[in-house]
Order: structure tokens, then sequence, then C-alpha cells
């Protein structure tokens, strides 16, 4: 029993950690009024780069700027679509996010199946020996604990910083912030280009530390979980963090309830993670009021620029 | 943003800052034919360049993905069968999207029909009438329809957004079908696989083209462009979506048109996802098995935005979409191209739409030749 | 069409060493053979020793074949294009290396008579159409005698795709075998349900160790995910398809090999001498297609002689791993004492012995 304990609570903490890095990217760029749903593409092609980079014999800094840069690049594709050729952002996310996808599956086309030895996690002697806590919180991989100051580094951002509180105006009115004089485009573009960083990022976490090697489709689907974390966490980042431990934290579990043997059918377990993100999203939701407080008012929509 | 006024002092500003950009009241004519064109052709150019980077002959490629499936009878017939369900769903698509809906489970809604239909089947395998098949399409795309009708009601009673719930339900989705090919609906003589029996004649789509595996299915998809065209030509809140597009027009719609909106949108999309999969499981499957669609559901919605939301747009959009799918499998035995080869090429397709489209949908005009707007 | 510039060189070597040699086939065309895979062909996995048998194929038969590859093709609609397209660029011979691929293989083997197929894991047969599959379940029981011995916690831990009838043996074989000579080991299943997901086997890996589990039988993961992590962890695993011995250098238990070498090349040489027939083929330890590798030192020298006396017993026939009795979860009599399953029942297995703690997903 302890010994689950200790598992769920350290799995979940490293399992959130890519959904956290692309997450707490999204909700800057949502912020500015910006949807951007190629996170997967960006994700994978972040994962396949820095896990080509290391299987290549590079360091695992390297990696990270390469996946980063890959995340970069392709995020500055939608920012053009959406910015430039005032593209509808869903239909530019998407057709970033295919991209992204493909590329991933090409440059790790050479890769597959291999594995790389993981980013090592840290040891603090006695502290990490501890029972139940001392793997979770004293004996994880630099990704996770660099993940949360990811996640605190973005709430100070967005409500302390002066710089986050023109970004939060641009995404509630860019037509106002443009009239004050903001440089909304150019905004946005930042946003968007942190965005894809961070998404990438993720994605190298997910190769680097977590599993630790390439294959098409090892994403699997987390980039939209992203999104909806995003939605789920109202755009506060202490909200997004639970988020992704709560899915995180049902994901293994699902797995714990088929080893103790419950008569529950396993397709249903495999199932639950997203019905409870359902459910817990419809709660969270149902307050309108709530939501328009919470929601960037520009979302999703395209603005065109003046002069 | 309002416009200055032509009689306002004006100081001498660099040329291009005294132009802007307009959204058009509805894209050219010249455009709306231009923009695909240059969008394939740029695809054309960048997937050559691509063979050649990926050190494949570009000439034996390019022969390969876009012109060996043009020469073949059983090719035509593989972008027909593509064709088929791509066009299907973008029209029920396209049509919520038209209103600001967006159904990103089309996957599941179209699992849901697959499994419906499939049940239907496999309960009356005795029954060899000729009302069999219909009533296999009606409770597929009822299915369908009522998993997408749950994301309308959350969204409706909870304002959860559809993007998130449509698409979790297609992980849901696909779990039941999983379940259910296991064990509720596997076939007794199959050897314990996890697959239906086969359907019996009665409850499959006749064929259409001999040598190819396009069948009478087709036909759904000619209809369903039909339906759409007509209901966004002579139907008013057709018209509207027409115009009104991305129009602020369109985002005021607020409290019971919105929440209708979102109903239709949604039943729509589900309805014709639902459809589209009875026409897989009753077309070139035959049976319920594990793997139905290889990724219809998020294709057609790639389709629908290439159509411009248009439903005659849809049409050759959904046709260029399945000749890349075609040409990609041709290209890996032929070419020995990789199956990222055309997850590449597609969204260059639609990244190249896209930014193309700037085009259409906009001009740029000089500011002293606008005038003042109420 | 792919030829791989090492393969060329190595096929002209072996053609000019074969003309200087006997019995060679009539210098005839040569034959094309497609491979269709279900995923990559890694490192290591099932694809992975589909193709080292395409590799055994075309060293066995140097110039007098040539191979075309298509890896990654999703079970579904879209792989019976690839096929057919193998086909009508003049395939002669045609292996479909997972079972998904069955009704289309088998809708195309009726349209193109001339063209010879071998099938993975399926059941059907026609005269231009042959199905393979492995004994797994010999190399799973003595495997599985190993586990026992070396289980401490006699909670046994399996990480499974889909509970297919050939999975279903596996864990069937690997548990009677434990339980032969640990009568008190109890093994645990966790199903995936996916072909693919290496992140998720990894979370079911280390969630069974965290319930107690001190051996862990990974099935049919074709990346070494389960195996890295049980390394890590320090439990014992054993694992399907390839040797991952270098994965798990202290904690590999067994590795279940396969090899499709002879079982391809006598296919690929029976279609050049046109006598290709529609059979159905179980590669077991006798045929040299299923073996167990890189049985750990862990072993004392007395649990050693077992698990090698085991697997000489079945290869020369005296012992069946599916011998009665063999009771199910439920305590229902399935095998009768001394009757052993023949082979429809094992390849339609829909129940789990008695000592597996988790029911099947129906």
């Amino acid at each position: 029993m302890i010994d689950l304990l200790a598992f769920l609570l350290a799995g979940t903490l490293a399992a959130a950690t890519p959904l956290l890095f692309a997450a707490m990217g999204e909700v800057v760029v949502e912020k500015s009024g910006v949807l951007n749903l190629g996170i997967e593409g960006l994700m994978a092609s972040g994962a396949a780069a820095a896990f080509v980079v290391v299987a290549s014999g590079g360091s695992v800094g390297a990696a990270l700027s390469i996946a980063a840069l890959a995340g970069l690049v392709l995020s500055c594709v939608f920012a053009a679509l959406v910015l430039v050729c005032l593209a509808h952002q869903v239909a530019a996310g998407l057709a970033v996010g295919i991209l992204g996808l493909g590329a991933s599956v090409q440059i790790g086309k050479a890769f597959e199946g291999r594995t790389i030895a993981p980013i090592a996690r840290i040891d603090l002697g006695a502290l990490s020996e501890l029972p139940v806590i001392g793997r979770a919180f004293f004996g994880q991989t630099p990704t996770v604990y660099a993940g949360l100051v990811a996640v605190a580094l973005v709430w100070w951002f967005l409500n302390r910083s002066r710089a986050g509180l023109v970004v939060r105006a641009v995404g509630e009115s860019p037509s106002a912030a443009d009239a004050i004089g903001y440089p909304v485009a150019l905004i946005r573009f930042a946003a968007i280009a942190f965005g894809g960083v961070m998404a990438g990022l993720g994605g190298a976490c997910l190769t680097l530390a977590y599993t630790p090697l390439w294959a098409d489709g090892l994403i699997a689907g987390r980039g939209w979980i992203v999104v909806a974390l995003v939605v789920f966490g109202a755009w506060r980042p202490g909200r997004i963090l639970l988020g992704a431990w709560l899915f995180g934290a049902v994901s293994l579990l699902e797995l714990a309830l088929q080893g103790v043997g419950f008569a529950i059918p396993s397709q249903l377990l495999s199932a639950l993670p997203y019905l409870v993100t359902i459910a817990v999203l419809a709660l969270i939701s149902r307050d309108p009021r709530r939501l328009r407080l919470d929601q960037p008012v520009s979302l999703g929509k395209t603005h065109v620029p003046r002069a | 943003m309002a416009s200055p006024s032509p009689t306002a002092p004006e100081h001498r500003a660099p040329v291009l800052a005294r132009r802007r950009l307009v959204t058009r009241v509805e894209p050219s004519r010249l455009a709306t034919v231009l923009v695909p064109c240059a969008a394939v052709a740029l695809t054309l150019i960048g997937g050559t360049l691509l063979f050649a980077l990926l050190g494949q002959s570009p000439t034996i490629a390019f022969h390969a993905f876009f012109i060996e499936p043009l020469t073949t009878r059983y090719g035509i017939g593989e972008i027909l069968l593509k064709t088929g369900p791509l066009l299907l769903i973008a029209q029920g698509l396209a049509i919520g999207f038209r209103a600001q809906v967006w159904n990103i489970g089309a996957e599941g809604q179209l699992l849901l029909g697959a499994i419906a239909a499939g049940a239907l089947a496999l309960a009356l395998s005795h029954v060899q009438a000729w009302w069999l098949l219909p009533a296999m399409m009606l409770v597929g795309t009822l299915a369908g329809a009522a998993w997408a009708g749950i994301a309308a009601w959350l969204r409706v009673r909870f304002q959860a957004s559809e993007i998130i719930v449509t698409f979790m339900l297609s992980s849901v989705a696909l779990q039941l079908l999983y379940y259910l090919v296991s064990g509720p609906l596997r076939d007794p003589m199959g050897m314990s696989f996890p697959q239906s029996a086969l359907f019996h004649d009665a409850a499959l789509f006749a064929p259409l083209m001999d040598g190819t595996r396009v069948n009478t299915s087709l036909s759904l998809a000619v209809i369903a462009t039909a339906v759409a065209w007509l209901f966004m030509q002579k139907s008013l809140p057709g018209y509207r979506l027409q115009v009104g597009g991305l129009a602020p027009a369109a985002a005021r719609y607020a409290g019971f048109a919105e929440r209708r909106a979102v109903w239709i949108g949604l039943l729509v999309g589900g309805a014709a996802a639902g459809l589209a999969g009875v026409a897989e499981v009753a077309g070139p499957l035959g049976l319920l098995q594990r793997s139905i669609s290889p990724g219809y559901g998020f294709a057609a919605i790639i389709v629908a935005f290439l159509g411009g939301l248009h439903p005659l747009g849809i049409v050759p959009a959904a046709l260029v979409m399945a000749l890349l799918y075609v040409g990609g499998d041709m290209a890996m035995v032929s070419a020995g191209l990789s199956n990222a080869t055309t997850t590449l090429l597609q969204g260059l397709l639609l990244i190249s739409y896209l930014a193309c489209s700037l085009f259409g949908s906009h001009r740029l005009v000089r500011v002293d030749s606008l005038t003042v707007r109420p | 069409m792919i030829q791989k510039p090492f393969d060329r060189l190595a096929a002209a070597v072996l053609g000019a060493a074969l003309l200087s040699g006997a019995s060679a086939s009539l210098a005839a065309d040569p034959i094309t053979i497609g491979y269709v895979y279900p995923s990559p062909a890694g490192d290591v996995g099932w694809a992975r020793e589909l193709d080292n048998g395409r590799a055994a194929v075309e060293q066995a038969l140097g110039e007098n074949v040539e191979s075309v590859v298509v890896e990654n093709v999703p079970e579904g609609p879209d792989a019976a294009r690839i096929m057919n397209q193998m086909a009508s660029q003049g395939a002669d011979m045609i292996m479909l290396g997972s079972f998904g691929y069955m009704n289309d293989g088998m809708k195309l083997a009726k349209r193109y008579p001339d063209i010879d197929f071998i099938h993975a894991s399926g059941y059907l047969l026609a005269d231009n159409f042959s199905n393979f599959q492995t004994r797994n379940y010999e190399s799973a029981y003595a495997a599985g005698q190993a586990a026992g011995y070396v289980t401490d916690s006699n909670d046994i831990g399996m990480v499974a795709a889909y509970a297919i009838p050939e999975i279903v043996g596996l864990i069937n074989a690997f548990t009677l075998g434990a339980r032969s000579v640990n009568p008190d080991a109890t093994s645990r299943v966790v199903w995936l349900n996916s072909w693919f997901n290496p992140s998720k086997a990894q979370e079911s890996a280390r969630s069974l160790i965290a319930q107690g589990s001190d051996v862990i039988f990974s099935i049919y993961q074709d990346t070494p995910s389960v195996v890295t992590v049980a390394e890590e962890e320090g439990v014992y695993v054993v694992n399907t398809s390839s040797d991952m011995k270098s994965y798990a250098p202290n904690h590999l238990l067994a590795s279940m090999q396969i090899d499709w070498s002879d079982y391809f090349v006598a296919k690929a040489q029976s279609v050049i001498d046109d006598e290709f027939v529609g059979d159905a083929f179980f590669g077991g330890m006798a045929d040299g297609a299923v073996s167990v590798e890189s049985l750990s030192d862990d072993l004392s020298a007395e649990q050693r002689q077992t698990v090698e006396g085991t697997i000489a017993a079945i290869t020369d026939g005296s012992f069946h791993p599916f011998t009665g009795p063999l009771v199910d979860q439920s305590g229902q009599t399935r095998v009768a004492d001394g009757e052993t399953l023949d082979d429809a029942a094992i390849t339609s297995m829909n129940w789990l012995v008695e000592g597996v703690q988790t029911k099947l997903p129906n």
C-alpha cells in the first residue's frame, strides 16, 4: 500500500511535467487572445529533436536547446499564419500541428525504437529514501522541479509583471490595446513564440526523462490534454497545475486498479481519465459569469491590425 | 476600428503605412478559384523539394505520389473510396465550424455510428431484406449525432468547451469499441480474436466500380454535399452563415440563437460522422474490428478548412486530400518514402492554403480611399 | 523498389558464391518478396524479428530475391492499399506481419492466385495463403519456471496489450511454468489497450512493482521500455521477441527469442521452386523458431538445470506445457489429467488458468 502511494505520488509529479511546460506556454498564448491547437505537433517535434540529439551523442543541454528551437520554428509558422495572413486560428493551429507531427516522425525515423539513458534523478541521500514522499519530492529528475519553477514564473509573469498585464490587455481587447498604441501583433508573436519554446521543451521532457525512447505516436494525445488543462485551470497557472496532477493521478490509478484485479473492464478503466476530465470540466465551467471573467475575451478571434 | 475622415489633415507617411488590410465582405470569385490552386501548386513544389531532401529521386517520388494514383483504375477507385468519408464528414463539420462550433471529435462519432450499425447487422444476421442497410444507416447516423449531442448538452448546460469534450469523447469511444469487439460483439467462431463476424450481404453496400473497392456509399457523400449546398444557398440561416462567417455579426449571436447553433452544429457533424462510420464497416471493412477509421474524423477537419467551409469547395478539397493519402501509400511501396511524408504534405497543403487565403479574404486598400462608415 | 546498398552488395557476393557452388536453382528472374510490418523495425521487437527473417532470406537466396519493405502499416482499410500496390508492382510473395492484415490479405490472395502469401498470427488458409505463428508458450513456460524460482513475493506482474488468444496463451504458460516449481506463485496483468504506448507500458510496470510484483513479464512490447524500468527498479524481467540483455544486464531473467529465418527461407525457396503450399506453421522450439536466450546467471545450478531440462523436453516433444490437469480461474477443469491441449484450442484460448489474479477484459 505504501509503495503504491509512493508510486502514485512520484508518478503523478513526473507524468505531469511535460504537460506543465506545454500548458504554461499555452496559457500565455491564450491570455494574449490566441488559441493554438497545434500543441501536439509542437511537442512531438521537440521530443523527436531532443531525442535525436542525445541519441547522436549530444549533451542534454544541446538537446533542450534544439527542442526549444524546433518548437520555436513551428510556432513562428503559426504566428505568421495567424498574425500576418490573418488565418483562422483553429485551422492554423491544426495545420501547424500536423506539420509538426509529420516532421517529428521524419526526424526520428532513423532512431525509432532506440533507447537512451534518461536524465538522472537527483539523489539527496536520506531524504530521497523517505517512505512515500522520498522519491516523489526528493528523488525526481530535474525536469520535474523545473516544471514547477516554470509554473511559478508564469504565474508571476501574468499576475505581477507589467509585461504580463500588457499581454492580458491584448487578450481582453486587442482593439483597445491597439488604440492605446501597443503593438498587438508583436506582443502576440512574442507570446506564441514563448508557447512554442515551452511546448518543445515539454516534448523534450518526455523523451529525455520520462520515456527515454522515440517512436511515432509517443505524445499520445498529450497536446490535446494541455488544451483541456488550460481551460480546466481557468487560465490560471495554479489551477492548471492541479489539473495536470489530477489527470496524471487518474491515469496512473487506472493502471493500479487493473493490477488489483477489480472486475471492471480494463477498457472502461482506460477511458476513465477522459471521463473524469469531462466531468470536472463541466463542473468548473458551469458558472457562466466565472467563465467570462477568466476567459480572455478575444480568444480565438482574428484581429485585423490598424495601419 | 474607426477610419480617419478623408478631410482631416494627414501628415505624409511612407506609402505602405498608408495601406490597410480590410476584410472583404465576400471573397472575390477569382480568389476562390486561385487560392486553392496556388495552395496545391505550392504543395507540389514543396513536396518535390521534400523528396529531394529525403534523398529520393524527385521524379520517381513525384510520379508515385501524384501521378500514379490517377493513372490506374485501382488508384482512382482508392481515391474515390477515401474521398467518400472525408467529403461526408467535412460537409457536416463545416456547418458547425461556420457557426463557430468546434467539433474535434468526429473520429469518435464515426466509431459510434460504426458500432451501432454493426451491432444491428450482427443482431439481424438472418435478415435478407432490402431495409436492413437503410436501417443500419439510420441507427448509425443517430448514434453519431447522439455522441456529439453529449458535447452539445455539456456546452449549452455547463459552458464546457466542445473542443475538449468532443476530443475526450473520441478517446472514450475507442475504448468502447475495444470493449465490444473483445466481448459482446466478438465472433464466436473467430478463434477469440477481437473482431466481429463478417457481415452478411444484405448488410453491405454494393460495389460500384469493378476492380475497385468503391461502393454505393459514395452516393451518401454526394447527397450530403447537395443538402449542404442547398442549406447554404436557400435557407436564411445558411445564407447568414455564408456571409457572416467570421464577421462580427455572427459573433454577436447570443442566448437562444447561440444555443441553437451549438446543437445544430454538433448534431449535424455527429450525424455525418456516424453515417461515414456505417459506410466504413458496411463497405471496405465488412465487420467490426479494433481499427475502423484511419483518422477520417480528424482529416475531415482539414478538408473542411481547405474547402473554405463551403459545400462546393469541400469537394475538390476532399479529392486532393484523398489523393495525398493514396499517393502516400503507393509511394511507400514504389518510392521508399515513409508514412511521415503524407502527413508533412497535408500540413503543407493546409498551411499554403491558409497563407494564400489572405488575398481571398482581405485586400490592401489605400487609407485615403476609405470613406467613413457608420 | 527499395534496395539497401549493403544488401545489394551482399546479394552480389553471395550470387557469385552460389554460381560457383552446386545445387542452386536455375538462373531465373529474381522473385520479389514484399514485407508488410505493423510497426517500425527498430532495434528490437516483433517487427525487428520479421526483418531479421527478411535479411536471412536475402542472405540465403542472394540475387534470386529482391525485397520491398514497408514498415509501420496500421491495421485497417489502408493496409489493403499497400498490399495491393505490392501486388500490382509484381510481387511474387507477400509477408503480412500482423493478425489485422488477415481479411484484406485473403481478399487479395483470391484476386491474385499467382501471388503467394504468408500471414502472421491468423487462422485463414488457402492454396496460396499460409499462416505462421509461434509456439511462444513453450519458451513462456520455461521462462515462467525461472520466474517461479526467483520470485520472493510470489507476485508476477505482466504487461500486455490486448487479450488476444496468443497473449492469453503466454500468460497461462508463464503462470503454469512458475507454479510448477513454486505452487504459491501468482500473476497479474495490466492491459494497455494499445499496441503501442511505451509511456503507458512503463507506468504499468512501475504500478505493478509498486503493488508488489518482483518479476515482470513484458509481453510483445516492441520497445525496451518495460525492460529498462525493471532494471532501474531492480526487479527481474522477461521479455518477448528479441534478446534484450543489453538493456537490462543485471536483471534480465530471460528473453523469449523469435527466429523466422528458417521458415521465411523455406517459404521463399518454395516460391522459387513453384512448390508453395498454403499451410499453417506453428513454430516451436523443435523448429528453432522460438528459444530462451540470456537465461540469468542468478539462477542456481540446480534451477538452471531444471529450466534447461524443460527446454530439452519440450524440444524433443516429450513434454507439452499445456498438459492437464489444468484448472481455470473459476475452478473449472479445462484439461483433464494427462491430456494436452491441441493446436486449435491453443490458438483460440480465451480463458485464464488458476493463479492469474486478473480477469479477462470481457
